[in-house]
């Protein structure tokens, strides 16, 4: 969940420095700095890649039931943020739809 | 040169007469024994549903190539015999041979470390595996 974690991130960073009392660790990496107080945290079921789950080395183009639950009605591929999709099956799935875009197996955008 | 293995796909009008795509592909595996090529799969998918419109067509007659060639020349005189027939509206060829390589890879890698784990606890020879791994 590493989208969650980066705007924490950065307004630790971006925000005033906080030091609390006199302690002697200026600006070491000290890393997340514990437990926040008065943040919202999500916690959300972590998604695994279902390519990786079945193992797929290949995803071919022409198996358009295979890549229709990774677009969306207008026709847009889905974040992986969505799917859960790993990185190297979210490009080989990229490739394999906009293959399949090409000869009108799916569609480039749906018109309403 | 190395062999190459491709995806051919092409789709023609829905109107099209059933021997005239059937002439289209003899035409093309004539084509493909000319320049040493070789088709290994023939699919008719048949009239199919397009995504979107293809020359004021929504529907079209798909027709699926595997073609195995050592000689890419043979790639262009298929597309270009695509290109000026009127039947076909749409075709596309895709090279397959460089990510199936990938796959075996994969599925080599995948192997060989699911024969490496039962073992481990037993025989002697694990460690040794598991250092050509490391390596490789």
């Amino acid at each position: 969940m590493a989208e969650e974690q980066r705007p924490q991130g950065g307004s630790s960073y971006g925000g005033p420095p906080r030091r609390e009392g006199g302690q002697g660790r200026p600006s070491g990496p000290g890393g997340p700095g514990g437990p926040r107080k008065g943040k919202r945290q999500f916690f959300r079921k972590k998604k695994v890649c279902r390519f990786c789950v079945d193992r797929v080395d290949f995803i071919d183009f022409k198996k358009v039931e295979m890549l229709q639950p990774f677009i969306q009605d207008r026709g847009k591929i889905l974040p992986r943020r969505m799917t859960g999709t790993c990185s190297r099956h979210q490009r080989w799935l990229g490739e394999a739809i906009k293959r399949a875009r090409n000869i009108a197996l799916l569609p480039f955008a749906t018109g309403m | 040169m190395e062999e190459r293995l491709y995806d051919l796909i092409f789709i023609c009008r829905p109107a099209t007469p059933e021997e005239e795509v059937a002439k289209t592909i003899t035409a093309l595996e004539h084509a493909c024994a000319e320049k040493g090529g070789k088709v290994e799969k023939l699919e008719k998918w048949g009239t199919r549903k397009m995504a979107y419109r293809v020359a004021k067509h929504r529907e079209g007659y798909y027709v699926y190539l595997q073609i195995k060639s050592t000689q890419g020349e043979l790639i262009r005189e298929l597309e270009r015999r695509l290109a000026v027939s009127d039947a076909v509206i749409k075709y596309l060829t895709v090279r397959l041979d460089e990510e199936l390589k990938r796959q075996q890879k994969f599925q080599h890698k995948r192997d060989r470390k699911a024969a490496r784990r039962p073992r481990k606890p037993a025989a002697g020879a694990a460690p040794s595996a598991e250092h050509a791994a490391a390596q490789g």
